[in-house]
């Protein structure tokens, strides 16, 4: 069992270096000894190449790393520590400089090349010096007390470093010294002056921005310098990638004292029709690190070119959930680089498709067995989602079931189309028409691969087309009632008030809506169709009846 | 006539169709008169030169009423009737001539009726159809008259509009009260329905009567009213339907003497 905490160094040796850390009883780093400042271990991507540890000279002399071990500790159990490096003859820090050991992809070549492959938390690195003193920087909760020192610092994001901020802390704990910061492999891990925007912090207010309407932009401006910036230094604006017209800016009228956040709003206006890469830039004087001071977002005006066209959220022949799509634009699309989502926006992955310009494709659950309800539909245009995004089948207190989105790569929204279950007949799926409306679709079990069918008149809230028959031909039924949502049944009968059969047996259906119907073994002659609707809360109900006639082949 | 009663027994048993359309009076089930000469092969009574003009208005569809003109003769024995109507006025609709050819006296009669029509086909071509029929009916004794209809014996041509079997019936008669039952046949009936029934009281009141019919499936009640002054008759009777709307006929005939 390694110790923790390490205080071997001579008070006499300190003094003579003047040190100011003067054996501070909770220190985790031994003195006279660089310090780790740095651990980058999760990359956004892969790994391999981009992952360092820094280690900071913060003496007045320069230190020796000759024997020095790097060890990477895999917390899952005790006493797994494995070697990553050791250091060579004449390796050395000089004062006040950092050491970087990493891989080959860093922005800067490090001193010591080095695949480390590290592990994500909860994991540890430790530096074991040749006096037999130890350095550990713990991570991620961690179960064995070996692999920190203190309690363990934070399990950082992908793509986020575990830096020692200020790079001379020393709290008595990895969580007190270490926080997550963005990699700055041989830089300080904090300047003196340095404005940036909080990581992750700028979006849109809303995701869809409507053609013609104003975007919302929110970001949070971080000081994250050791020196507090004045009121009125701290100055941000927007501009189009490409451009270098400000589209909106501010200066921010309250002092930003270190580690301290600010949020701002822009509201752009006339921004047209189509995709927009935004920087957002952010200056204050003296601002040590350029790196940061710029984010970009990606913002679409409108609807982009794959718009939904139809959701089956609720099936009812098994065929599970599914949602037609239509390529609105003039050019084919790759439908791999979309994806789909509800509102947890977190889209699954549309399998590789090309669709043509105005061309419909489903995009299904279930493949095969929509592809069995629906036997007839072009197989090639009905492509799976993994994962689907199960779609909600109930209201929340918003009146919203749920919201599908279509998702371009850069993660802007070619579609969004929030929904109500509400009034909606289980099996009946919400279809878009002509005019861009979303109501209940006119055909009970849906359209997919279909053109939205339009919403003709039903005169007298009950018809049948065609009226006159030949035996064997379908028929279409359709109904318009005085309630969105109702039970209905339809039955056949002969001129003689005979019944001659179930049409549609008692089912719960849109307020409008169609349906198809085959009749088979039925002789020719005039017979009558009787819709009986009532409304589901009992507070209606009607019934029409409309001649037909069956005409012989 | 035991023999006769037993062999109309048998034969409502075993009976497989019926019921009335456009010749369809508002009249009691079996009656008989120059209507029903064309509509069931069921010659009148007695001779006499009568007529009858009926409305009928379908289930309460304004786009299939009927409208349709009887005469008939009676010569000693021979009875000849013939008729026009028009069902509907539009492509929906169709009009027909019908002529029924008998005989008849006190104690019975028979008589075949056919009919042809005309129609406005899907196609735009006219759909010609045709169809012959008989009936037939007994005093088995002098309260009690049986009758039974196959009026679409033989078709040809563009289909009927309502498929019609064999009708079957017996009728009481005495002053204060006439009971009627008939049994008819279901085409195409669900659930192995094979044949609808029918039972009916009339009651006179002087120059009137009124009467009321039952019928199952699905269960149905009719009402019917008749005033006669002379040989002149005035009667209407509504059929009500649980789903269906009322079928409402209106009939005014001459001629005949009343049935009560």
């Amino acid at each position: 069992m390694l110790p923790m905490r390490i205080h071997r160094a001579p008070v006499a040796a300190l003094l003579l270096l003047g040190h100011i850390g003067l054996a501070r009883a909770e220190s985790c780093a031994p003195p006279l000894h660089p310090r780790i400042a740095e651990v980058f271990y999760d990359a956004a991507g892969d790994d391999t190449g981009h992952e360092f540890v820094e280690l900071f000279n913060s003496y007045g002399v320069t230190l020796g790393l000759t024997g020095a071990r790097l060890e990477a500790g895999d917390g899952s159990a005790p006493g797994r520590w494995t070697l990553r490096w050791t250091g060579g003859i004449g390796d050395s820090i000089a004062p006040g400089a950092r050491f970087v050991i990493g891989g080959a992809l860093l922005p800067a070549p490090p001193q010591a090349l080095v695949t480390l492959d590290l592990q994500n938390g909860p994991d540890a690195v430790r530096m074991v010096w040749p006096d037999g003193a130890v350095e550990v920087v713990g991570y991620g909760a961690l179960e064995f007390p070996e692999y920190a020192c203190g309690s363990p610092a934070p399990d950082v994001a992908s793509g986020q470093s575990l830096a020692r901020v200020p790079d001379d802390a020393d709290g008595g704990a990895n969580a007190f010294d270490f926080r997550a910061a963005p990699p700055s492999p041989g830089h300080a891990n904090q300047r003196q002056r340095d404005l940036a925007w909080l990581a992750g912090s700028v979006r849109l207010a809303a995701p869809v921005v409507r053609a013609g309407t104003a975007a919302l932009i929110q970001g949070t401006l971080e000081n994250r310098g050791a020196e507090s910036l004045a009121a009125g230094s701290c100055a941000w604006s927007v501009r189009e990638a490409g451009d270098t017209l400000t589209l909106a800016g501010g200066i921010l009228a309250s002092s930003l004292a270190a580690a301290e956040t600010a949020s701002v709003a822009a509201v752009i206006h006339g921004l047209p029709e189509g995709r927009h890469r935004l920087l957002l830039a952010a200056s204050a004087p003296g601002d040590e690190a350029a790196e940061n001071d710029v984010d970009s977002l990606w913002v679409r005006v409108g609807l982009g070119p794959l718009q939904l066209t139809e959701i089956q959220f609720h099936p009812a022949g098994g065929e599970g959930e599914w949602v037609e799509v239509v390529n609105a634009s003039s050019t084919p699309l790759e439908l791999a680089t979309f994806g789909f989502a509800d509102r947890g926006e977190h889209p699954g992955r549309i399998a590789a498709a090309r669709l043509e310009p105005e061309s419909l494709a489903v995009l299904a659950q279930d493949r095969a067995a929509l592809l069995a309800r629906f036997p007839g539909l072009d197989s090639t245009r009905v492509l799976g989602v993994s994962p689907w995004p199960t779609l909600n089948n109930s209201d929340d207190d918003h009146h919203i079931a749920d919201v599908a989105s279509l998702i371009e790569a850069e993660g802007t929204f070619s579609d969004q189309v929030p929904y109500s279950a509400a009034g909606v007949a289980a099996g009946v799926p919400l279809e878009r028409d002509f005019t861009g409306h979303w109501g209940p679709a006119t055909v009970t079990s849906g359209t997919p691969l279909e053109p939205p069918r339009p919403r003709a008149s039903v005169p007298g809230r009950f018809q049948i087309e065609p009226h006159r028959l030949l035996a064997g031909a379908e028929a279409r039924l359709s109904w318009d009632l005085p309630w969105p949502r109702a039970r209905v049944s339809c039955a056949l009968y002969d001129l003689g008030g005979r019944p001659r059969g179930v049409v549609l047996p008692a089912t719960e259906v849109s307020g409008r809506g169609e349906q198809r119907w085959l009749p088979s073994e039925l002789s020719a002659g005039l017979y009558l169709l009787v819709l009986e609707a009532r409304a589901p809360n009992g507070e209606g109900s009607l019934a029409v009846t409309r001649p037909l006639r069956v005409e012989a082949r | 006539m035991p023999l006769l009663r037993r062999v109309l027994v048998v034969a409502m048993l075993f009976a497989v169709a019926a019921r009335a359309q456009e010749f369809s009076e508002a009249a009691p089930a079996g009656h008989l008169s120059a209507a029903a000469l064309l509509e069931r092969g069921l010659p009148a009574r007695a001779e006499a030169l009568s007529g009858a003009a009926i409305a009928t208005r379908w289930h309460g569809l304004a786009e299939i009423e009927t409208r349709a003109l009887a005469a008939a003769i009676g010569v000693r024995a021979l009875r000849i009737a013939v008729g026009a109507s028009q069902t509907g006025e539009t492509d929906l609709g169709w009009s027909q001539v019908a002529l029924g050819v008998g005989g008849a006296s006190d104690r019975g009669g028979a008589a075949l009726r056919g009919s042809a029509r005309r129609r406005l086909l899907a196609a735009g071509d006219d759909g010609i159809g045709g169809e012959v029929g008989a009936g037939a009916w007994v005093a088995a004794s002098p309260d009690l008259v049986v009758w039974a209809s196959a009026p679409q014996l033989w078709t040809r041509g563009d289909p009927p509009p309502l498929e019609r079997w064999l009708e079957i019936g017996a009728r009481f008669e005495r002053p204060e009260a006439q009971l009627w039952l008939s049994r008819a046949a279901s085409p195409g009936a669900p659930h192995g329905l094979r044949a609808e029934h029918l039972g009916g009281l009339l009651l006179p009141a002087g120059p009137a009567a009124v009467w009321i019919e039952g019928r199952d499936h699905p269960a149905r009640g009719t009402l019917g009213l008749a005033v006669a002054a002379g040989r002149l008759r005035v009667s209407a009777a509504v059929e009500g339907h649980p789903v269906l709307g009322e079928t409402v006929r209106m009939e005014l005939a001459w001629g005949e003497r009343p049935w009560w």
